[in-house]
This record gives C-alpha cells, sequence and structure tokens, in this order.
C-alpha cells in the first residue's frame, strides 16, 4: 500500500512539472511548426514572464491589494502582456529580417537573443535567486496518518487544471477561429498561404505572441510552486520544453502536451527510483532514442523527402 | 543599476589600476577574490566589506610601512573555472597577495596557481581540509574546518536522538565535505542515516527528493551546500507536510533564506562561526562598519578583515613585502586580530576555532542553542 | 499610408516600454528577510523614455531613413573591384600567411604575460573553430554538441594524469584519438537524421556528457572538477617554478637562467601554435582530397551526391570523425593551460560560441575562422571596464551580424578554374 502511495506522489509530482514544460513547449511547437526555426530564446521570454509576475506580485503587496484572485490575475495578465510584447519584438527585431536565409543563420540569432536576454534581465535585476510568495498554500493528503501521506498541494492542482485549460482554448482557437484557420494555412505551406492573401507576418507575429503568452503563464506556476527565480533558470527550462515538444512531435500540440508529460513523470521517477542526479540523463536519453526510431517525435506527422 | 555605486567603485578601481602600473611598487596590490554575482553573491558582499573596511582602515593609520593597500577586486562567481582564470588576471596585474576565494571549490584550483606563482592566499571561508593538505606554503585561511564544523553538527544532532537522518549535499567540495564529515561522525555514534544523497546546485524542483525523505520517514534532514537550494528545500518540503527537523553549516546562514523559505526557515539549526561582532573589543570597529551603513553580523565579515589584517601585520613583523618571507613571519607569530587571537600551524591553519550552533528564525535573527 | 505608418510606429514605441520599463525600471531588491520593489533612478527611467522616443522617429520615418542609406555611396571602396587573378592572389595569401606565422613566433617575447595568455587562449579557439569548420562549414552538419568532444580530450588528459601520471605529448594523441572515437561511435547512429533533428541529437548529446561529468564524482570529481594538470615538457624540461615530475629537470636550472613565471606561459603559446598551424594544414590538405571535396558535393546536394555513387554514411561519419578529432585535440591543450577542468568548462553556451565563430567566420572558409575567433575571444577582453555587459553585448553582436552580414566576414571562395579568354 505504502508502496502504491509512494509511486502516486512522483506521479502527482512528474504530471505537475510536465504540464508546466507542456505550456512552454507550445511556443517552440508553434513556431517550429510554421517557419521552421528552433527559437532559442523562448526560455528567456519565460524567465522574464516569471520576473514580471512577481514584480507585480511585489509592486501590489506595497499597495496594499491583498486579495489573492485579484493578485493573480492582474500578475497573470502583466506577465502575459510583457512577455507577449518581448516575443512580438524578438521576432521583429532579431527573426524577421533573417527569415528564408540559409538555415544555421535563425538559429544563431536565436542563440544570440537568448544570450542578449539573459544578460538583460542578469544586469537590470543582479544574479541572486529571489523568493517568490507562495500564495496558494496547503492540500489534501491520502493515506493512514501513522504511514506514508500522499499529499496533492492546491498549487499542483492549479498548475494542471491551467495547462488544461489553456491547452483546450489554444486548441479550439487554432481549429476554430480564423487566425488558427490561417495558422494552419501558413504551416502546411507559407508561399502559397501568402498568395491566398493571408498577411504571413501578422500570422507569423500571433504565433510568437501565442506562444511567449503561455510561456508567461508557465512563469507565474513554476515561480510560484518552486520558490524562487533567477536569471538562468529559463535557459534549462526552455531546454526541457522543447525536447519535450520534440518528443511529442515537433509541429503537434497535443504533442507538446504528451510530450511534457511524459518527460515531466520520467524525470520524476528517475529521481523518485533511482537519483535525482540522473533525471536529465535520462530526458536527453530518451529523446535521443526517440529521434532514432521515430525521428518526427511521438505524434509528429511524417516528413516526406521532396525531390 | 542595480549597484552604482558598486560599479563606480570598481571603474575607479580598474583605472588606478591602470595609472599605477605605470609606477610600480608605490603601493602594494591586495587581491580580493569571490562571488559578485551568481546565486552566492551575498557572501561575496560580506568578503568584500570585511576586506575594503580593513584596507581603508590601515590606510588611513598610514598603510603598511609606509606604502598603501591598493584593492584589485575580481569575481569568480564561485565557480572553479572562473576562479582559475581570474586567478590568472591577478597574476598578471602583479597581485602578490590574495584574499580569497569564498568557495572551497574556487578556493582548491585558484591556491594552485598561487603557490605556483608565489602569491600568498589567505581564504576568509573556504572551510574545506584538502585546501591546507597539501603541504602548500603560501596559502593561509581565516575560518575553521568541516572537520571541525561537521562534527559540531553532528554532536548537536545526536544530543537531539534522532531516529533517522537523512543527508543531502550539492556535490561540491564544501557541501559534500561538510556532509560526509557529519556523516561520518553519524555513525560512529551508532545513529541511522538512512540517506545519502547529492543534488545538483542551480535546480529547482526537488518535489521527488522530499516524497523519497518522506518516505524513509527522517526526523532530521542535514543539508550540505548553499541557502538557494536550502531555500527551495524547505519550501517544497512545508508544501509536502513533511514534518523533519533541518540543519546546514554557515553556507545557509543568510537572510536570503527567509525571503525564498518564508515561514519555513524558523527552527533551522545552523552552524556558524561566533558572533565576533557582538565582542566587547570589536565595538569600535562594528561602529564604522554601522557609519558606512553596512552590516558587520555576516560570517564572513570579521574574517576577511583580519585576513587583510594578517597581511599587513605579516608584512610588518617579516619587514618585506616578500610573499614567502611574510607566510614564514605569518607561521611563526601570534596575531591580534577582531576574530581573536590567530596563531598558524605549519599546514596554514588557525590552530583553534570554534563553530556555535544557532537556531534561525523566520524573521532573519538568529539565538545561540544550549 | 501616413497613418498607418503613425499607428505603427506608436504600436512599436508603446512595445519598447512594455518590454523595457517593468525589467529596467523596477528593481526586486530583497530587504532584510522580504522582496521589496524599489523604482530604478532617475537616469534609467529617462533612457527608457528616450528609447521609446527613439523607436517612434525611426519607425515613423523608416522608409526614408534606409532610403537615404541606400543612396549613400558605398563605404566598402572595393566592393564593385574586379577579383584578383587567381594565382596572384594565391601568390600574396601565401606571403600574407608566411608573414603572419613569423610575426606570431616573435611577439610574445615583446608583450605581457596576459597578452601571450590571451592568445593561447584564442589558439585553442582557432582549433576548435577549425575543426567545427569541417563539420558544418564543409560537411553541412549542425551540430550543436561539439563541446562534448572537446570535454572528452580535456577530461582524457586530466584523468590520465591523475590516476597514471601521462604527460602531455603522450594524452595528446590519446584525447583526440578518444575524442574521434566518440564521435565515430555517435555518429553512426544519429547521421542519417536531417538538418534540425541532427542539431537537437546532438545536443542532448553534449548535455548528456557534461551532467555525467559532473555526476560520476568518484572518477571526475564531479562539479569540484580535476585539478594539478602538468604543463607540456619540452625534452623532459618543466617550467614551473619547481620540478613536478620525478626524471625532469627545471628549464631555468639548466640554462642557469633567473626564473620567470612568462617562460611557462611563452612555450605553452609556442606549443599551441604549432599545434593550430597542424591543424590548420591538415585541414586544408583534405579540403583538396576527394574526402573533402564529396563533404562539399553532399552539401550542396544530397541527392545528386548519392546518386553519383558517394556513400552519405561514410562522407558525413568522415566529416564528424575528424570534426571531433581537433576537439580533442584543443581539449588537452585547455586542460593543460588551464591546469584546472570542471564540467562547467563544457556547457552548451561554449557550443554557442564556437558555433558563432564558424559561421561569423563565414562557413568553410579557414582564413574567415581564423579571423572571427580572434575577434570573438580578444574583442570582449580589450572591454575589460565594461566586462558585466560583455555577454550582453556578444549576444546582441551576434544577432545583428546575422541580419547585416550573414555570409560572414570572408566568405569562402569556391576553387574555380579560369578558362583563359579569347583574345
Amino acid at each position: 500500500m505504502q508502496d502504491v502511495l509512494y509511486f502516486l506522489q512522483q506521479l502527482i509530482n512528474g504530471l505537475t512539472i510536465g504540464s508546466a514544460y507542456a505550456l512552454i513547449a507550445i511556443g517552440y511547437t508553434m513556431v517550429y511548426g510554421i517557419i521552421g526555426m528552433i527559437n532559442f530564446a523562448h526560455g528567456e521570454i519565460y524567465m522574464i514572464g516569471a520576473y514580471t509576475a512577481l514584480i507585480t506580485i511585489t509592486g501590489l503587496a506595497s499597495l496594499g491589494v491583498a486579495w489573492l484572485p485579484l493578485v493573480l490575475l492582474v500578475a497573470l495578465i502583466c506577465a502575459m502582456l510583457v512577455s507577449s510584447s518581448m516575443g512580438w519584438a524578438v521576432e521583429r527585431v532579431a527573426y524577421r529580417p533573417v527569415r528564408g536565409r540559409h538555415r544555421l543563420i535563425p538559429l544563431i540569432s536565436a542563440i544570440g537573443m537568448s544570450i542578449f536576454l539573459q544578460n538583460y534581465v542578469h544586469l537590470a535585476q543582479g544574479s541572486r535567486n529571489i523568493g517568490f510568495p507562495a500564495l496558494i498554500e496547503g492540500g489534501f493528503q491520502f493515506g493512514a496518518a501513522d504511514s506514508f501521506q500522499t499529499s496533492i498541494s492546491y498549487m499542483q492542482i492549479t498548475i494542471f487544471i491551467t495547462t488544461l485549460i489553456c491547452m483546450t482554448v489554444l486548441s479550439l482557437f487554432i481549429s476554430r477561429s480564423r487566425i488558427g484557420r490561417a495558422c494552419r494555412a501558413v504551416s502546411q505551406d507559407l508561399g502559397m498561404a501568402n498568395l491566398l492573401g493571408i498577411d504571413t507576418n501578422r500570422i507569423i507575429s500571433a504565433t510568437f505572441v501565442i506562444g511567449a503568452a503561455l510561456a508567461a503563464v508557465a512563469g507565474l506556476l513554476l515561480g510560484m510552486y518552486y520558490g524562487s527565480i533567477d536569471p538562468l533558470f529559463g535557459f534549462i527550462a526552455g531546454l526541457k520544453a522543447f525536447t519535450a515538444a520534440v518528443l511529442g512531435g515537433i509541429g503537434s500540440i497535443p504533442g507538446a502536451m504528451l510530450g511534457g508529460l511524459i518527460l515531466g513523470v520520467s524525470e520524476s521517477m528517475t529521481s523518485g527510483y533511482l537519483s535525482g542526479e540522473y533525471k536529465d540523463v535520462v530526458s536527453f536519453g530518451l529523446l535521443i532514442l526517440i529521434l532514432l526510431f521515430k525521428p518526427t517525435g511521438l505524434l509528429g506527422k511524417p516528413e516526406v523527402e521532396k525531390i | 543599476m542595480r549597484t552604482p555605486v558598486k560599479k563606480i567603485v570598481t571603474a575607479v578601481g580598474a583605472s588606478v589600476a591602470l595609472m599605477a602600473a605605470g609606477h610600480a611598487s608605490a603601493e602594494i596590490k591586495i587581491g580580493i577574490a569571490g562571488p559578485m554575482t551568481g546565486p552566492v553573491a551575498q557572501y561575496g558582499d560580506m568578503q568584500f566589506s570585511g576586506a575594503r573596511m580593513a584596507i581603508e582602515r590601515i590606510n588611513s593609520n598610514g598603510g603598511v610601512m609606509g606604502e598603501m593597500l591598493e584593492a584589485v577586486e575580481v569575481d569568480d562567481v564561485c565557480d572553479p573555472k572562473q576562479a582559475v582564470t581570474v586567478a590568472n588576471r591577478l597574476v598578471n596585474e602583479g597581485v602578490r597577495f590574495v584574499i580569497g576565494h569564498l568557495c572551497s571549490s574556487s578556493t582548491q584550483p585558484a591556491s594552485d596557481i598561487y603557490e605556483d606563482e608565489g602569491i600568498l592566499m589567505i581564504t576568509p571561508a573556504s572551510t574545506s581540509p584538502d585546501i591546507t593538505e597539501r603541504g602548500y606554503e603560501l596559502v593561509f585561511r581565516t575560518i575553521g574546518l568541516d572537520s571541525m564544523q561537521g562534527p559540531v553538527a553532528a554532536r548537536h544532532l545526536i544530543s537531539l536522538k534522532p531516529e533517522r537522518v537523512a543527508i543531502v549535499h550539492d556535490k561540491q567540495q564544501y557541501g559534500e565535505g561538510i556532509a560526509s564529515a557529519v556523516r561520518d561522525t553519524l555513525q560512529q555514534a551508532g545513529v541511522e542515516v538512512a540517506m545519502f544523497e547529492g543534488i545538483t546546485a542551480g535546480d529547482k524542483d526537488f518535489s521527488s527528493l522530499i516524497t523519497k525523505m518522506k518516505q524513509a520517514d527522517v526526523d532530521y534532514i542535514y543539508y550540505g551546500g548553499y541557502h538557494p537550494e536550502l531555500g527551495l528545500i524547505l519550501r517544497q518540503a512545508r508544501q509536502a507536510e513533511l514534518d523533519a527537523v533541518f540543519m546546514g553549516p554557515e553556507g545557509v546562514g543568510n537572510k536570503d533564506i527567509n525571503t525564498i523559505a518564508g515561514d519555513a526557515a524558523e527552527g533551522l539549526l545552523v552552524t556558524l562561526p561566533p558572533s565576533f561582532d557582538e565582542k566587547e573589543e570589536n565595538q569600535a570597529l562594528v561602529q564604522a562598519f554601522a557609519d558606512k551603513g553596512e552590516d558587520p553580523s555576516g560570517p564572513f565579515v570579521l574574517t576577511s578583515y583580519a585576513a587583510v589584517q594578517l597581511v599587513a601585520d605579516g608584512i610588518e613583523q617579516a619587514d618585506s613585502t616578500d610573499p614567502f618571507e611574510v607566510a614564514a613571519a605569518l607561521r611563526s607569530g601570534s596575531f591580534e586580530t577582531p576574530i581573536g587571537t590567530v596563531q598558524y600551524d605549519s599546514k596554514g591553519d588557525m590552530q583553534s576555532f570554534e563553530f556555535v550552533v544557532y537556531e534561525w528564525h523566520s524573521d532573519g535573527s538568529k539565538t545561540p542553542v544550549n | 499610408m501616413a497613418t498607418h505608418s503613425l499607428k505603427h510606429a506608436l504600436f512599436c514605441a508603446v512595445v519598447t516600454l512594455i518590454i523595457a520599463y517593468p525589467i529596467l525600471g523596477l528593481d526586486l531588491e530583497a530587504r532584510g528577510t522580504s522582496v521589496v520593489l524599489a523604482g530604478a533612478d532617475t537616469a534609467t527611467v529617462v533612457s527608457v523614455l528616450a528609447a521609446a522616443l527613439v523607436v517612434f522617429v525611426f519607425q515613423l520615418f523608416r522608409h526614408r531613413i534606409l532610403g537615404s542609406l541606400g543612396t549613400m555611396p558605398s563605404l566598402n571602396p572595393f566592393a564593385n573591384r574586379e577579383p584578383m587573378p587567381q594565382d596572384k592572389r594565391q601568390r600574396l595569401e601565401t606571403i600574407a600567411l608566411v608573414v603572419l606565422v613569423v610575426a606570431a613566433l616573435i611577439w610574445p617575447f615583446f608583450v605581457s604575460r596576459g597578452a601571450v595568455d590571451l592568445a593561447t587562449l584564442v589558439l585553442i579557439y582557432i582549433m576548435l573553430a577549425l575543426g567545427l569548420n569541417v563539420v558544418v562549414g564543409l560537411a553541412g552538419l549542425l551540430d550543436l554538441g561539439y563541446v562534448a568532444f572537446y570535454a572528452v580530450g580535456a577530461y582524457t588528459f586530466a584523468l590520465l594524469h591523475q590516476y597514471f601520471g601521462v604527460s602531455f605529448w603522450v594524452a595528446l594523441p590519446v584525447g583526440a584519438g578518444l575524442a574521434a572515437t566518440f564521435g565515430l561511435l555517435l555518429g553512426f547512429p544519429v547521421l542519417r537524421l536531417r538538418g534540425d533533428y541532427l542539431a537537437i541529437v546532438t545536443l542532448g548529446f553534449g548535455e548528456i556528457i557534461r551532467i555525467l561529468l559532473n555526476n560520476m564524482t568518484w572518477l571526475t570529481g564531479g562539479p569540484n572538477g580535476i585539478g594539478g594538470i602538468p604543463d607540456p615538457t619540452v625534452f623532459g624540461m618543466e617550467f614551473g617554478r619547481r620540478v613536478k615530475e620525478e626524471g625532469n629537470v627545471s628549464f631555468h636550472e639548466i640554462f642557469d637562467v633567473a626564473y620567470s613565471g612568462s617562460h611557462k606561459i611563452i612555450v605553452l603559446y609556442l606549443i599551441a601554435l604549432v599545434l593550430a598551424l597542424f591543424t590548420a594544414l591538415v585541414i586544408r590538405r583534405f579540403t583538396k582530397m576527394p574526402v573533402g571535396r564529396s563533404w562539399e558535393a553532399l552539401r550542396e546536394d544530397e541527392i545528386a551526391a548519392r546518386s553519383l555513387g558517394l556513400s552519405r554514411t561514410a562522407v558525413k561519419l568522415s566529416a564528424f570523425t575528424i570534426g571531433a578529432f581537433f576537439a580533442g585535440f584543443a581539449g588537452t591543450v585547455f586542460a593543460s593551460k588551464q591546469g584546472f577542468i570542471s564540467p562547467e568548462s563544457f556547457v552548451f553556451l561554449e557550443s554557442a560560441i564556437i558555433l558563432a565563430i564558424v559561421v561569423l567566420g563565414g562557413m568553410g572558409s579557414q582564413l574567415g575562422v581564423i579571423l572571427a575567433a580572434v575577434a570573438v575571444i580578444i574583442l570582449p577582453e580589450l572591454a575589460r571596464e565594461f566586462s558585466e555587459y560583455r555577454m550582453l553585448i556578444f549576444g546582441a553582436a551576434m544577432v545583428l551580424m546575422m541580419v547585416w552580414r550573414p555570409q560572414g566576414l570572408l566568405p569562402m571562395r569556391r576553387i574555380h578554374i579560369e578558362i583563359n579568354k579569347q583574345e
């Protein structure tokens, strides 16, 4: 019984982190799906979202605003606003001028942007770990009081539900709305979409804005869940989320969700049953294995080699 | 933006250094190497503040043998790789005395370079025994060793009659060294060490580790490492309803742990050097810090102050600025410093140094236990 | 049109404010046990506003500004010049190279110790970039985990020395060979992946190597790294203050000169110079051999190359292995120069810097890559006073170079045969 509860607890831990990875992975997967580039700076956008959320929360606290739903809502809106503006600006400045060139060029530009943003926040906000207040506390407990108890905190439930809502809304948006339809058209054939009168530049900008907004949501949630933020924590999270996107099949939104969850669970199981030191080895090893045997990921469409 | 004053000081320092290169040996250059940025920059601040104060006060009293001390400050980010780079830079600038580094894992590789290049080094904060184990002539410290601090922590744990203890460390020289010292003492006393596990410094998610400790049903947890990780572990353990008492070395005793852990920091046990700033004879010095708006209560402020003073006293005693002669003088003499009377053994360790167990509170204050 | 550009300019200015003000203008500060928000000084706020204003004006008159830039006479007077005849160009190049090498041999005796130390680092990056140039520039394989092979070379030397007391000259071929073996083993399964997938797998591989080095504390010392790595000896002579290995003799005692820390630095520089020259010459040779020609053929058109009978796997593997070999080479020199290595020296950023050097130099062009390595390593060092802004400027420069001069400093020239014009 205790073993089952232990397993359950590790599963919950993994699903929580995994769904946050999935939120960040959306940004990678949509951008790759449309213009076929790896947006290395996306992890930094997530980090900036977390910083903005913390700045807002601290500012509201000093103004005396304490009603939790209001604080969370304002923080969320501010973080999404700043992150999406950042996403939009990054695309305008660093990616649009190099679009369509040799595929190494946008990649280097993205890496440069990532280094730039990391140091921008580092210089402006310092390099220390800053504590993030735990706004949502408490949780449920399962199991006998005198032995191992599985606990689910309200924070974990919040992360999971928020991710589900975001994913559902996004899927509906992509499949039903005009912009969503245009997105799909552009990702299938950019040139053709352009000929059919779709403003492709606008659609590409929209992709960056949507991805950045979701990354900001993840920034706020994970900031509260972990407890501290620093200018470097976006890079690792970005790498993980990117792995999740590739794992699930890059370009596919359900794939990002699946990839995120698999990655999160495999990490927490490795920490739980082996050692936390090897969780990253397992995630990257998993990535390599999947790419070797199914190069387009779990839910990706097979690429046809055109001659 | 964050610290314009510091930038100006550094810039002025750099330009002074450039000008001084023209007419050499008018000043004695003291290198100060520690983290100005990065996750443990708080401790670097303590080190720089103590060392700057000492240099200022020595200079205002006429310097050493009529020559002024001049600080050359470098940032090693507490990263061994950067430590080697800045050590080489200090060599290239012609520095012959270094106060630093802070983290043991930085001090160790940097000391290889200093010893090879004939530079005297006093670390105010590195506690790993290996640093002075290698028979180096020019390596000293103004702090105790893990092999003193670990047993103090372990004996305190034993006195609390624990059932099962978990030991976690960050795999760095400092964290793992002290964690091993604690484990060995606990095991000798027959206490069950249920877990001994490393984490990766810089990680943020410890939920799996905490679940594991919950499963192991431990009642005490010792963490060897620095505060950014322990702060997160404390807080996430509170969220997961893990009920245990945490303990850590001086690397976690810092007010920043409260900003991360919040209320969860209440009741944390910390081994620290005794509060030198509360000693009677240091009150004038404490006032000088207060006048500058600085806080001398951090564990490494006065050890750094003492390190600079030892360099100055050593030079006076040896009547020479040759690092080898100064080292010989330091080994043979006995010196009065704010951290007490310092006498060195042949390895470069202080002959006695004391650690005290404190209980940490959620408002960032601490009270001695026992 | 006018209202549209006004609206656009206004939008851009507002976005500038949104992305700059919260991060720059509001500082999170830990005060005591709580985090508080501090407003930045007026200068910062004013500069944020000024930045927004600049963006507004630029966007408003964007077409006019860009238009007038276009009509300006070209800044480069050589832009429209006829290319030099090939034989003359080659002769000039040879002379320039000889002068360069001679100068590189002499100058360390006249400059400061710090400059020589930095030059050694530049030479290490030149070796790395030349090696990666084979993989990325010539064979067109995007490798984001190149630093893994560098780590293999460095750790091979460090571990061999720590456990078996092996010296630099033995470790050099062993380290390079082992790195090449790693390249071969990794390349075999992954080279059938295309483009970005290859990039991702190599990135994952690089991270795995680094994490393993960090975790295998019993073997590699984990995050604490390995120290005490010796400098190279020359005919059994050591250049340190004291002789470390038994059986060796000390340079300053044999030649009866005063000990100087700069002997060691200069010797290491000269060794690195010789090895870098060796790397450059070997790779130059390769590019003229059939295998080198087939790298480029495969890069230009894989399907055409394969239908001409080139083995895709063999060609790609050879490039990957040779690239890894020289990374191992550079790794050994690096370990010896630093005397200390830790996993922190082999992070992804290092791969990115080497890749940036290759792209900046002009993919495939050897001289360009060498120039870029000098620029990328030395320029940040010159700006010591701005050391805080170093990486910020580095990142911005990477983006700007890609936007303005994506072909690199010295784009590669195709080898071509000139047909004499009929009179």
